[in-house]
Parts: C-alpha cells; structure tokens; sequence
C-alpha cells in the first residue's frame, strides 16, 4: 500500500487517538469533563493498532514525518497505558502496617552494622569523659559544653533550649523537620562514597551524643537530660541506625557487587531501601513531633522514663511481630 | 546515525527511540527551578515572618519541602516534568521507557545529595559526562532518565504534481531521501531546491533549474502514491 492510501485510510483513527490523549491530559488539568470520543477500555486495541500502523510505515519507508508523528502517538499512548501504579495510598498503608518491618528485619545484619558504628563510640566517649571531663575537649569546644550545659540547666526555662533564642514549639519542630531528617537522606546518599561517608556520620553523631551526655551528667544535670532525650530518642535513634544501615548497603553494593555489574546492583539494592528511608523518615517527623512538644515539659522524671519506656517499647514490638504474615 | 538514542521496545513489540538530554539543558532546568524556589523561599518568608517564631518554624517546614519533594511531587504527578524540565522540553522516564513512579523518583532525588558532593554537583556533572546516556549518580541508581520529549508538528503536506515514475529502481535510502526533500520543500527556497536537486543529476534526469527539483517533487508524488 503507498503512502497515500495507507493515511487517507488510517487518518480518522489517528486523530481520534490524538483526541483522546489530548483530552486526557486536559481533564487532568482541570478536572474538565469533555467528551473524549471513545470508552477508556477501547484504548489498548487502539493503541497496539497504532502500534501496528508505526511498524508497517517504518518497514514500508514511509516519509520520515510521519513515521515521527505516529512514533510521537505511540509513545504517548505508552505513557498513558504504562503509568504508575494506582492505589498509591493503599501501598503506603500497607507498607507502614507491615512492610517497613519487614524490611528492616530482613537487613539486620546492617542494621547491626550501623548500631555499632553509631553506639560504640558513643559508649567510650561516656566512659573515658566520665572518669577524664578534659577528653572532651578532643571534640567539642569549651564554648560548646557551655551553651548545651545552660540549655540542660535547673533554670532553663524549657528543656533542650536556648532560652535567649525565645524560640517556640512549632519553630524547633521545623528546625528538627529540616535538620534531621536533612541528615538521615544525606547519611544514605553518602552510600555513594562506598559508604565511608555513612560511617564517618554515625561515628561523628555517636561521639557527639556521648560527650553531651558524660559532660551533663558530670554536672549533674543528668536528670534533666534523660527528661528531655527519652521521649522522642527512640525514634531518633532508631531512624538514625536506619539510615546509617541504607546507606552502608548501599556502600556495600559499590564495593561488592557480587555477579551483578555495579549499576546493576546499586539499582536493585536502592530499590529494596527506599521503602526503609521513607520509612525512617516518617519516624523522624514523630520524633520532631515529641521532641518539639514534649519532650521541653518540666514534668516528674517518672512520667517522662514511663512515656519513653512505652514508646520504646512499641517501637522494638512494631520492629519485631509487624508484618510476620506477609513473609514467605 | 550518531544521534545519542536509547532504543526501548515495548510488549507491543514496538521500538521507542528516546533521545537522552544532557548536561547542558539540563542544568538550564535546574536553574530554572532553583530560581522558582527561591522566589517560594523568599516570598514565603515575607509572609511568615509576621507570624514570628511560629512562622519561622512554618518556613523551615516549606524549606524542608521544597529541598527534597518538590522534584518528586512534580515529576510523579505532573507526568514526569518540574516545570524547569518542563520549560526545557524534558521529561523523567524509567529505563524501560515507561513514567516515572514513586520509587524511582525518590530515590533519585534522594541521592541528589549523593550527585551534589563534594561541592555543586561535582560528581553529578562528572556521571552525566561519562555516562553513554547522561545519567548522573541518582539516574544510575534509580534506573531513570532524562530525555527530550517529542513535541507535536503538524504533519507536512508533500506539494502535489503530477508523479512521475523513476526510470530504475530506487534503493530504500533513495526513496528514503526524496521523500525527505519533498517533506521540507515548503521550508526552503526555492534556490535552495535547485542546488539540492543538482545533487543527484542520476534523479533529476539530467534537467537543471526549476525543473531538475520539480522533478524531485513528482517522483515523490509517485512514491506515496498519488495518481495524476
């Protein structure tokens, strides 16, 4: 068939197709209800029938334009047909109801991995500062053991804060939004550095968290350190060792690839732990939450350890039995 | 050809031909969204100052937004274009040709902190330019990539004459070619045609001029068929 005859025959269905693309898009625009020529379910036949009309003017050297103009329809229609996936919310609620410790179950190992990068040094930073306050100094300034020993204070205001700052609840809770959970993304990105930047964030966060504790605790200000830091710690924490364990495996799939090529594997190993940085996330913005609203309440000790205890507790049952169901 | 072309073939047994976008508009792009940001960030700013501490906890909030979901809202949602994408003319596919999903799109974007490092996207830039494809850090990982979208053109309207049959066979590259001249004739003048048509003497039949490229135009004419 020339040229010709092939268009004047197929022409009608062409601009159809295109109709209904062009009005898909619209409605999606402006929620504009127009009619678009054909049902929605006619659409695949329609479409493999474009597809068979590109292979054809492509096989019988038609004019380049409109191979072009029918190569443009198809991949429209392709866009259109191969989408994704709807029910986006019903994945999520899936996926937080079990999923996500599913997850981090099935990378223990790492997670193991990141808890000792993150918690080793911070325990001999507690230890060696308790018995030698001055080795402190090795990583923090004076200046710095100052400002946090005022914000842990018996006359501080709150706790956990500046009180010259007079910044309130919702403006810590932004500045936790964006600082921490800032950190957690860069800490699993860092992988990308074979995942020496990872380790040098969990090393870096673990001494600075145990110099604060050993140096508050030496003034004797540990009671008002555990009031503030064990509501939302859990969390904190937690989603911390989460990203340190992303981004180490992801490390690990830059060094160790194993059969697969290096993209190969990176893509493969990033798409099993996005679901585990969204994840952590999520518990940094409820960390935030209690670190902004609650955590600062001067309340009796007691009722604070209990709220933590109870947090901590769900966390570690929510890690442990969620989602056992779905496996296997 | 040398085009730079990612050959992609859907179930329907069809090759999709996806022209890859490089560094350059690419970075246009980004300085088209960087610039709509902080026109947000400011103007936010403005507003939420009045509300005092509270408001700057807001405008961290919307910081904090802006830096790591705008590009994964726009191009899962907007069909795979920010709007500095879109005012470049690119879109985010999957490898496989098909939209962009959640994943993929967050983990792009995630790793952006990965592509930024050591200082403004030093190792991005230097991925896309190594890259066969050019891809930065995040497009390796998330299996993405940026390519021209194909914009719609009228289709053109080969001049009709009377068709003249060739008197050989042509091969598939020449018809190939006539039918590519006949298609742009419009767009060129029509000195332009006659020195075009000079070019294939075997073609025109040995006429010069006027009648060498109106020749051209009538066999082409007989190629797709048309009858006198």
């Amino acid at each position: 068939m020339k040229q010709e005859n092939f268009e004047s025959a197929h022409q009608l269905e062409w601009q159809a197709f295109e109709h209904w693309l062009t009005v898909r898009k619209e409605t999606h625009r402006k929620k504009k209800i127009a009619s678009s020529g054909f049902a929605d379910h006619e659409v695949p036949q329609r479409y493999r029938q474009l597809c068979q009309h590109l292979s054809l003017a492509r096989d019988r050297d038609y004019g380049l334009a409109l191979v072009e103009h029918l190569h443009r329809l198809v991949q429209e229609g392709h866009d259109a047909l191969y989408g994704p996936q709807s029910g986006f919310g019903m994945r999520v609620l899936r996926y937080a109801t079990g999923g996500f410790a599913a997850d981090v179950r099935a990378n223990a190992r790492w997670v193991l991995a990141s808890a000792l990068l993150l918690f080793g040094p911070m325990l001999a930073v507690m230890a060696v500062v308790r018995a030698r306050p001055d080795f402190a100094y090795f990583i923090v300034s004076p200046e710095q053991v100052a400002s946090f020993e005022a914000m842990y204070s018996f006359d501080a205001h709150v706790l956990g804060r500046v009180a010259r700052d007079a910044s309130t609840d919702v403006s810590m809770f932004g500045f936790y939004i964006n600082n921490n959970i800032g950190i957690a993304f860069r800490c699993f990105a860092g992988g990308m550095t074979a995942g020496l930047l990872t380790a040098l964030a969990l090393i870096y966060n673990g001494l600075m968290m145990g110099v604060v504790e050993a140096r508050l605790v030496n003034a004797g200000l540990g009671e008002n350190f555990y009031s503030f830091v064990v509501g939302h710690s859990t969390f904190e924490l937690g989603a911390i060792m989460l990203a340190g364990a992303a981004g180490l495996r992801l490390g690990a799939a830059i060094v160790a690839p194993g059969r697969l090529t290096r993209g190969a594997a990176l893509r493969r190993t990033a798409r099993s732990l996005v679901g585990i940085v969204c994840g952590l996330a999520v518990m940094l913005l409820a960390a935030a939450l209690v670190e902004a609203f609650w955590s600062p309440l001067r309340l009796a000790l007691p009722l604070k350890l209990s709220v933590g205890g109870a947090l901590c507790v769900l966390t570690f049952a929510y890690f442990i039995f969620a989602g056992r169901a779905d496996e296997h | 050809m040398l085009d730079t072309l990612r050959l992609v073939t859907t179930p329907e047994l069809i090759e999709l031909q996806l022209h890859p976008a490089g560094v350059l508009p690419r970075t246009l792009a980004y300085i088209v969204d960087m610039t709509l940001k902080i026109a947000i960030v400011i103007a936010a700013g403005k507003m939420l100052s009045a509300l005092g501490g509270a408001g700057n906890g807001m405008w961290l909030l919307l910081f904090f937004a802006l830096e790591w979901f705008y590009p994964v809202l726009f191009e899962v949602l907007r069909r795979g274009a920010t709007p500095g994408k879109r005012a470049l003319g690119l879109v985010v596919l999957h490898e496989d040709g098909t939209p962009v999903g959640w994943g993929p799109s967050m983990t792009r974007n995630l790793l952006r902190a990965a592509d930024f490092l050591p200082v403004g996207y030093v190792f991005g830039i230097v991925s896309m330019l190594l890259h066969p494809e050019f891809r930065r850090l995040g497009d390796i990982v998330a299996g993405t990539l940026v390519v021209y979208r194909d914009v719609a053109v009228e289709l053109p309207d080969i001049a009709s004459a009377d068709p003249i049959a060739p008197a050989m066979p042509l091969n598939r590259a020449t018809q190939r070619a006539l039918l590519s001249f006949a298609e742009r004739a419009r767009g060129l003048t029509p000195a332009r045609q006659e020195e075009l048509a000079e070019w294939v003497p075997h073609l025109a039949h040995g006429e010069r001029g006027p009648q060498g490229a109106a020749r051209l135009i009538g066999l082409a004419n007989f190629l797709i068929g048309r009858k006198s």
